[in-house]
């Protein structure tokens, strides 16, 4: 042994040898060792000289154990790699490479080892390796391809990925001029030629969206990334990504496209739309909605709550409304609601508020739809105005009907009668007498006649011109002409219209009115006082009331009150009583627009009530 | 030639009145023909004898369009009258409204009286036939 180390010490230069190397003798014991190969090792300096190589190192790879065999044939091996731990569990990469020992003989003696620590570049491989397959995996997932372009050997590179967009074999070799092709003609075509020759010319980068058109005709959306490279400020190459973006894109324009119709729909619906939030503020409105709030830009209402868009008080009732479709999740449909603007102008709407919920199902707002009826309820009103006017006339119709047919009626029967009579009598005394009967009844139905034809003028007369009067004026002329009357009757009349006011009448009307109302009063007088005929009047909505108060008998209002106004109905024993002058004073109150009421308490007089329109 | 005790016409109109008594006359014998002109003389009258226990008609010819009480405020003020006795109204009228007819109907089913309704003008044909007492 100690020999061994003096040889080991005599081969100084090899101690030195600044790789890692070390000699065996034939039957594999160590006899040097450089110090670095020691040191690769970690092995202890003097308890390893002499020793087997087998002992050292306790290989028993067959691998291994060829080399070493295989080397002591003369045969050299390649080089090859094996793990080691050292003494501090580290794995280590060591490459092995073993030769044959020669004496000047030519004579194998032995083996040189020479080792390697490629533990680092190992492990980078095995990045390398990782990286790669990471990148292929990435690459597939997310469909994005890489392509290199070099422009000094002006050779096109394609990765499987880019193939496979391209619906290409794996085997295809791309070139510039092809694969220009395969972009669709126009637009996609023009611009990637363009941005390939900036990317040449000008070094500038590129990152677009193109359509291509693949090798199995299918069109595709594709984003396509370039940029140069360069070697001594020259650009070299142009390499970049290739990306299936077909989905995205169609996906998008798909989302424009319904973004884009419901705007439309929505702007152009002759509704008022909006959403609002969980707090009731407003995140889309329509056009509808934006023009009634007085807006030019939707911007201006988003983000805001009805608290700032109207009073206090509508706001309330509507947050009410938001919060009860959004806790019950029951929609509110077509409920009539009065919308107060704060410029105090009101609008009637049809609101529908429907709950908003997001794909968990929970709410997340509501849709609110508006449709402004004002004017339809406008028109409803008028309608119904309409309506009870025409119901009115019907109604009057079909009493004047009655009144002439029942009229008439019974002076056909009285002819009937009396002619029946006339034809079988032959006494000359009771013939002249059922003849005066005949001209008494001749002259009834002539006077009916008359009595109706005046009714019918005036509801037929529809261009009746209204002047305006002064009422005490017309009042004072009416108690003129009636003068030798009044006196007769000691009737005193006691105007306290006041000058002021003037009414829109038919004056024919208005006088007729005012003698046939004064004259009843005259005429059922209480027999046991003088006639008082008080006139008043006051203006109320729309109207001018004329009171006409007497202090005569009264009528029983209880028992004729409805057929006060009606035709020729009398209530009092009076012969001069035809029973048609309330009925044309009604008539031509109604005929000017007005009503007329009474009232009245037997023994102590009656009061008329004649409402005048104020409508010209 | 039938013969009664007492007929009443209630009618505002002077010829229908001498009508009615003309066609009479050539049918029944009365003692008594009373003549109002219109509902509340003849209920006044009416009830007037009622307190005398005398003369109640046995027949009433009835108008329905009268002034101050028409016939059908006649006919509800009379039905009430303590009259044990079936009474024979006729009403008489020229109205072809049918809320005359119905109310007809109403006021027939309410009252133990006989009561008719007839169109002017009384035929003579029809005289007899409501001029039998029930």
């Amino acid at each position: 042994m100690s020999k061994k180390i003096k040889e080991y010490k005599s081969s100084y230069l090899i101690k030195q040898l600044p790789s890692a190397t070390a000699f065996f003798d034939k039957k594999l014991r160590l006899l040097h060792a450089s110090d670095k190969w020691i040191n690769n090792f970690e092995f202890e300096l003097d308890k390893i000289f002499g020793k087997n190589i087998n002992e050292l190192f306790q290989k028993s790879e067959i691998e291994w154990q060829c080399n070493v065999q295989d080397c002591l044939a003369g045969k050299v091996n390649k080089s090859f790699v094996q793990q080691h731990t050292d003494a501090e569990n580290n794995e280590k990469w060591i490459e092995w490479d073993m030769m044959p020992w020669y004496d000047e003989k030519e004579d194998i003696i032995g083996l040189i080892v020479k080792t390697t620590n490629v533990t680092q570049k190992i492990k980078k491989d095995q990045d390398l390796i990782r990286l790669q397959s990471l990148l292929k995996v990435k690459s597939e997932i997310a469909k994005i391809g890489s392509w290199s372009f070099n422009l000094l050997t002006n050779e096109l590179i394609w990765c499987d990925m880019t193939k496979q967009l391209h619906e290409l074999a794996l085997d295809y070799k791309p070139d510039v001029e092809t694969s220009i092709e395969f972009y669709k003609q126009g637009h996609s075509r023009n611009s990637i030629s363009q941005a390939v020759d900036n990317a040449i010319q000008h070094g500038t980068e590129w990152n677009d969206k193109f359509q291509i058109i693949t090798a199995k005709g299918k069109e595709k959306w594709v984003d396509v990334s370039g940029r140069p490279l360069y070697k001594d400020n020259r650009v070299v190459a142009v390499f970049g990504t290739f990306q299936d973006v077909n989905d995205q894109v169609l996906t998008n324009q798909k989302v424009r496209e319904n973004e884009r119709l419901l705007q439309t729909v929505m702007d152009n619906l002759p509704l008022n739309v909006f959403i609002k939030d969980l707090d009731s503020k407003k995140i889309l409105v329509n056009k509808a909605e934006c023009r009634y709030l007085g807006v030019e830009n939707p911007d201006e209402l988003l983000g805001k709550d009805d608290f700032e868009l109207y009073p206090k008080k509508s706001a309330q009732i509507s947050r009410k409304e938001d919060l009860e479709v959004m806790n019950s999740r029951i929609p509110i449909f077509g409920l009539e609601t009065t919308s107060v603007k704060n410029d105090g102008s009101k609008t009637t709407f049809l609101t529908s508020k429907i709950p908003l919920l997001d794909n968990n199902d929970s709410v997340t707002g509501l849709v609110g739809i508006s449709m402004d009826i004002t004017e339809l309820k406008q028109k409803e009103e008028e309608l119904k105005k309409l309506i009870e006017v025409t119901t009115d006339q019907n109604k009057k119709l079909v009493n004047f009907a009655h009144i002439v047919s029942h009229n008439l009626r019974s002076h056909s029967a009285n002819f009937s009668m009396l002619l029946d009579f006339l034809i079988n009598e032959s006494n000359g005394d009771e013939r002249k007498n059922l003849m005066n009967m005949l001209v008494e009844a001749s002259d009834n139905m002539l006077e009916t006649l008359e009595n109706l034809n005046e009714v019918v003028t005036i509801n037929t007369n529809t261009n009746l011109v209204k002047k305006q009067l002064i009422l005490r004026g017309v009042a004072k002329k009416v108690v003129l002409d009636l003068a030798a009357f009044l006196q007769n009757n000691n009737a005193k009349i006691v105007n306290r219209i006041s000058e002021k006011i003037t009414i829109p009448v038919v004056p024919s009307y208005l006088e007729s009115i005012l003698m046939n109302i004064i004259t009843n009063s005259v005429k059922y007088k209480d027999p046991e006082r003088n006639p008082v005929i008080e006139l008043r009047a006051m203006k109320t909505k729309g109207f001018t009331v004329l009171s006409i108060c007497d202090n005569g008998m009264g009528i029983d209002m209880e028992q004729y009150g409805d057929k006060l106004f009606g035709m020729y109905k009398t209530f009092h024993n009076n012969t001069d009583a035809r029973g048609i002058g309330l009925y044309i004073t009604k008539n031509q109150v109604e005929a000017m627009q007005g009503k007329i009421t009474v009232s009245s308490e037997v023994g102590k007089g009656t009061t008329f009530n004649i409402y005048f329109n104020e409508k010209t | 030639m039938k013969k009664l005790d007492s007929i009443c016409i209630i009618d505002d109109d002077p010829i229908t009145l001498f009508g009615i008594k003309k066609i009479l006359s050539n049918v029944v014998v009365c003692k008594t023909i009373s003549t109002y002109k219109n509902g509340k003389l003849a209920i006044d009258d009416i009830k007037f004898n009622l307190e005398k226990v005398s003369n109640i008609p046995q027949i009433i010819f009835l108008d329905i369009n009268m002034p101050i009480m028409d016939g059908w405020q006649f006919l509800a003020q009379f039905i009430k009258l303590p009259i044990t006795q079936k009474v024979r109204i006729n009403i008489v009228t020229s109205s072809i409204d049918i809320a005359d007819r119905e109310r007809w109907e109403y006021y027939k089913t309410r009252t133990h009286h006989l009561i008719t309704f007839n169109n002017k003008p009384i035929k003579k044909e029809e005289i007899s036939q409501i001029t039998e007492v029930p």
